[in-house]
């Protein structure tokens, strides 16, 4: 096994796991805004704003990450012709400056993915923040509002807050879910962590010694992950504001 | 347009249930899979989630373990895992592309149905199991009868939502070759230049029909709920 773990191996792997730590922080952030967007529109939207939330998260959530991803990566630029999909999915600007940055030879389907899992986790989390929000104390909206609080400042001191609070736990299962859900990414060629590990394989042929190495590596995330969001909860929420939000 | 549809007409029975020589293929394997799976994983789950709910430290622990390891491997790594490492030289076991696929998918789902059975075992009412044990019950019957049935009840919502969370997870047995829904699609559309603006249309449908199957679970299950809620769950316990 250790001879296996050549420089070469230990670079490509070492790549591949901070590449799957920067998909995982940087769709779990993006999932947390949309959802919470998403899920407040579906609340307090009228009109098509209510339903097109809903629609939203049935489909998000009810379509496989895999196939979000495989679509946008590779169908969903073929809905252009020729010339025009060069141009916006492969050759410009910003496509060249995130190859540059990033060091992924198609950028374009490091972002497929990133949209995959950010879309498939956003239509989670708005469904438990929706759900959250349904938990808070009535009253608490109430004294706001008879004490000449504006809906806005409710939303951004009380709904928000409160809401992420009490669905904490289920969120926190759900991004660990979108970390694991990130080796799904390795099918359209991004090389991240799961990605790196084929590779090392290919190269000393010890499949079950990677493997279990790249189980434990995973492991050892979703224990940190876990970790980590209970400190950041306790950051957040500190015994004042939680005695506050008398959650 | 045209064009796309009679493609997508061409290939439905394919997606739907199989290219002609492996049938059962398709959505049909893939309803197959997460079914089979979920029931293999639920005897495991009823086992684990008992032992994670018990005060006996040598039986959680190992509970624990297996829930966390299992639970924390993405499917992808677990699949490869089991075909390679299980089924590989080092083990010699041979396992087909198939029994892999089912192996992994129901270590997979089984934590997480262990983790449903224990919140439900957990919230079952203590005067429930006293009462039971009152009238007589020694402790195997007070559980197997009183405690597991009560959990079952309570926690059918969460279950749906695993089963469809595990119908989904399918989509990934794509990596093995076998040949369900996600591999035909992929199969049909082949590397094939012609086949590439048909590509949209069939990951279209595909979506399609995991989004349209999942919805017909969760509203078979909401009706099934409300069927069950006009009666007091302990009543029909008691009267069983």
């Amino acid at each position: 096994m250790l001879n296996a773990l050549t420089p070469e191996t230990l670079t490509i792997l070492g790549q591949g796991l901070w590449f799957t730590l920067v998909l995982t922080l940087v769709t779990s952030l993006l999932a947390m805004v949309v959802g919470v967007l998403v899920g407040s529109l579906r609340l307090w939207g009228a009109g098509w704003l209510a339903w097109g939330p809903t629609l939203f998260i049935e489909i998000f959530r009810n379509i496989p990450a895999l196939v979000l991803i495989i679509f946008f990566a590779f169908a969903f630029p073929n809905a252009f012709a020729a010339p025009s999909r060069q141009t916006l999915f492969f050759d410009n600007g910003f496509i060249s400056w995130l190859g540059q940055v990033t060091g992924l030879s198609i950028p374009w389907y490091g972002l497929a993915a990133v949209l995959g899992l950010t879309l498939n986790t956003a239509a989670y989390i708005a469904e438990l923040f929706r759900a959250g929000v349904g938990t808070l104390p009535r009253e608490h909206i109430d004294a706001a509002r008879s004490m000449g609080a504006s809906w806005g400042t409710i939303f951004r001191v009380i709904l928000v807050p409160g809401g992420l609070r009490a669905a904490y736990p289920a969120i926190t299962s759900r991004l660990i879910h979108n970390m694991k859900n990130t080796a799904l990414a390795s099918i359209v060629a991004v090389p991240e962590f799961f990605n790196s590990v084929n590779r090392a394989i290919t190269q000393s042929f010890m499949a079950i010694e990677f493997l279990t190495l790249a189980a434990i590596l995973y492991l050892a995330l979703a224990v940190g992950m876990a970790l980590g969001l209970r400190w950041l909860k306790r950051w957040l929420y500190p015994r004042q504001a939680r005695r506050a939000l008398s959650l | 347009m045209s064009h796309q549809l009679q493609f997508l007409w061409q290939n439905l029975p394919d997606l739907l249930i199989g290219f002609p020589q492996q049938r059962p293929g398709g959505l049909l394997l893939s309803v197959g899979l997460a079914l089979i799976s979920l029931g293999l994983g639920f005897f495991m789950a009823t086992l684990v989630g008992s032992g994670r709910a018990s005060p006996n430290r040598f039986w959680r622990w190992p509970a624990i373990l297996y829930i966390e390891v299992f639970r924390g491997l993405p499917l992808i790594l677990l699949l490869f895992l089991i075909h390679q490492g299980l089924g590989g030289r080092r083990f010699g076991l041979d396992l087909s592309p198939y029994q892999s696929a089912l192996i992994a998918l129901t270590l997979y789902t089984s934590a997480y149905q262990s983790e449903i059975i224990r919140a439900g075992l957990q919230a079952v009412p203590q005067q429930l199991v006293d009462s039971a044990k009152l009238v007589g019950g020694s402790t195997w019957r007070v559980y197997w009868q009183i405690k597991l049935r009560y959990t079952l009840k309570t926690m059918l919502p969460a279950f749906t939502g695993q089963a469809i969370s595990l119908f989904k997870d399918t989509s990934v047995v794509v990596v093995l070759g076998v040949s369900e829904l996600m591999t035909v699609a992929r199969t049909t559309l082949g590397s094939d230049i012609r086949n590439a603006p048909y590509w949209i249309t069939i990951y279209l449908a595909v979506g399609l029909l995991y989004l349209s199957v999942a919805v017909i679970i969760s509203s078979l299950a909401k009706r099934w709920e409300k069927k069950r809620v006009s009666h007091d769950l302990i009543f029909s316990l008691a009267n069983a």
